[in-house]
């Protein structure tokens, strides 16, 4: 079959094509995983005396959770973890240089003093 | 010039039941522009929210109306922060859906993804009202301008993003979203994921450290 441009395609030519998507499954255990994580986010609140995150150690603790939500969205559900290395280079040239100048700017205002 | 219909490999058509499926776009990187793109405008977006949030920790102190710790109101942010959450879920979905070449699963998941967007907003949207009928307004403090300017950013990143979702779903109903360019759908995905994962920032760094 040959069509003259991308818009004769049918949109339904690989309908139920593929009926078993195993990523999928990754999907759903991940999402799962999140929501355990911000459940425990929860209770550094709601029981704020637990040892695992009590005084000097909630902001750690807090800090580690967030990066690991953080970096399992963008390696599980943006695909880095999947995709070319060049686009987790690119986010990270970002964010790394977002990271850099802001905790200058909090160092120039004495944030942590 | 005629191409053959199979001429554009589809993940579906390639290896769809490797968990390392993808396709190579017919550029240096493999990576198609539009993608490129949108990557190098999230990496930009790390600089405008990492901004705002170092902004409100400078900030977040105010030396006068009410302090974070006496105004926020922590389950009800959980409960918002578990909807955005899920709407990745939902997003990603969409994503796998229209990659299988199954348009209207993919609809189902991106109308799912903006009802979870639409929530998310109308829940800020009421924290804003009750916070305003407490007396903490835009110029109240230094606290709440930085507060309302980060979380105010966030809302309507989402806002745009739910736009995005609902256009793709129109787009789909009249067949405009064959499965040749189902990355289209993978890109207001990205954008999507990302909202989520700033918030994910927000709700730890604005929200749950406290004063």
């Amino acid at each position: 079959m040959t069509i003259t441009s991308h818009d004769d395609v049918p949109t339904t030519v690989l309908d139920g094509a593929v009926k078993d998507y195993s990523r999928d499954k990754v999907y759903v255990l991940t999402a799962i995983f999140l929501a355990v994580l911000t459940v425990i986010e929860v209770f550094t609140y709601t029981a704020p005396d637990f040892p695992l995150w009590a005084e000097e150690l909630l902001i750690p603790v807090l800090m580690i959770l967030m990066a690991v939500k953080l970096f399992t969205i963008l390696y599980i559900f943006m695909h880095l973890k999947f995709d070319k290395p060049i686009l987790t280079r690119i986010f990270y040239s970002g964010l790394l240089l977002a990271m850099f100048v802001y905790i200058a700017m909090l160092a120039a205002f004495r944030f942590w003093f | 010039m005629a191409e053959t219909l199979t001429s554009r490999p589809t993940l579906a058509d390639a290896d769809a039941h490797q968990a390392h499926a993808h396709i190579d776009a017919d550029t240096n990187t493999g990576i198609s522009n539009t993608k490129l793109g949108m990557w190098l405008f999230l990496a930009s977006e790390c600089l405008l929210f990492g901004g705002l949030i170092t902004t409100y920790l400078l900030y977040r102190r105010p030396l006068e109306g009410p302090t974070p710790d006496e105004i926020f109101d922590i389950p009800f942010t959980s409960t918002s922060s578990f909807v955005l959450l899920m709407s990745s879920l939902t997003m990603v979905l969409a994503v796998s859906a229209i990659e299988r070449g199954e348009h209207q699963r993919m609809r189902v998941w991106l109308g799912a993804t903006a009802v979870l967007g639409a929530t998310f907003m109308a829940g800020q949207i009421y924290e804003f009202t009750v916070f305003a009928r407490e007396g903490l307004g835009f110029t109240t403090s230094r606290f709440s301008s930085a507060f309302f300017t980060l979380t105010g950013f966030h809302g309507i990143h989402v806002t745009v993003g739910i736009i995005m979702l609902v256009s793709v779903v129109l787009l789909s109903l009249r067949g405009k979203i064959p499965e040749h360019k189902a990355e289209s759908v993978e890109i207001v995905g990205l954008y999507w994921h990302f909202v989520d994962v700033v918030w994910v920032v927000i709700f730890a760094v604005v929200y749950l450290i406290p004063t």
